[in-house]
């Protein structure tokens, strides 16, 4: 089986991982690399240390896999990793900028728009990072995990380690935030 | 799609009952789409082949710097008990005044310093 893991489960992958084999974990990366980046790129912007975090998420995946006892799914798992370093990343970009300004809301200065395509595809994307750089970062994950993953509100309270009531109300709340910022743009 | 559609859309997905993940594919048909620059996989692997080595750095480095630590402990240790012990020669006792450097002789001298007398 080795050299060839694109057929392989997660779980036959995360064994091969733990065994050393670093092609089953590159197969893992390959495997929840768009998953992360929606989510990272969701929350921080298109910026360059976006990919560092999400490389972060990869490595802190491959340091915890010994831990991992596969009550959850492994994407669940890996989301989790990922919303967790995104939004202590948001915290210390928090605690950064609030040493030179007093505004709270500054970690998303850096959005860029990366992708080429058609000039209505770009400014498509434009509209949802700007949206999603607006919103305050507990209603920004809940907008990225359904808009972005495409999660219902049972896995976005799962992934978020939240309350179903809470989730629901940060919905609503998220949604009124985003009528407001949306008329803006 | 036009902008009036799309933030219809966004508001629309957080509606507890809608079919996000329809959304979410509608949105990634429309190339709003997210993903790293090529060869990320291959920067994650080398990193992780380059992560024990990171350790083994860290772990000689508190090691350097507990040996260090250990040779200034001792090396002031020796200090304390050479002035210790050079007060004792010079002043024949461990008193306080000693260890402030007044001697008997001291007080007078600071006095016959401070009057003339």
């Amino acid at each position: 089986m080795r050299g060839s893991y694109k057929l392989a489960g997660d779980d036959e992958l995360v064994k091969a991982s733990l065994d050393g084999d670093k092609l089953a974990f590159g197969e893992i990366v390959n495997r929840y690399r768009k998953m992360v980046a929606r989510t990272v790129k969701g929350m921080l912007g298109d910026s360059v240390y976006s990919e560092d975090i999400g490389q972060e998420v990869f490595i802190n995946l491959y340091n915890s896999l010994p831990g991992f006892r596969g009550e959850a799914k492994l994407s669940t798992y890996i989301q989790r990793i990922a919303v967790n370093l995104t939004l202590n990343e948001i915290k210390r970009r928090k605690r950064f900028f609030s040493m030179f300004t007093h505004k709270g809301n500054e970690e998303m200065s850096e959005v860029e728009i990366a992708d080429s395509g058609t000039e209505e595809k770009v400014e498509a994307k434009e509209i949802v990072n700007k949206a999603l750089s607006s919103l305050d970062p507990k209603f920004r994950i809940v907008v990225t995990m359904r808009l972005l993953q495409g999660y219902s509100t049972k896995e976005t309270a799962e992934i978020l380690n939240l309350p179903l009531g809470t989730v629901l109300s940060r919905l609503s709340r998220a949604q009124e935030q985003l009528k407001e910022k949306l008329k803006m743009l | 799609m036009n902008p009036f559609e799309l933030k219809k859309i966004m508001i629309q997905s957080l509606d507890p009952g809608t079919d996000t993940e329809e959304i979410a594919a509608k949105l990634d048909n429309e190339g709003i789409s997210y993903d790293f620059r090529d060869g990320f996989t291959e920067r994650v692997t080398g990193r992780l082949s380059s992560e024990p080595l990171a350790v083994n750095r860290d772990m000689e480095f508190r090691r350097n710097l507990n040996l260090i630590f250990y040779r200034i402990a001792i090396t002031g240790i020796a200090a304390i008990v050479i002035l210790m012990l050079s007060i004792f020669i010079a002043q024949d006792s461990f008193s306080f005044d000693s260890f402030l450097g007044l001697g008997d002789s001291v007080d007078e001298s600071i006095v016959y310093l401070l009057t003339g007398n």
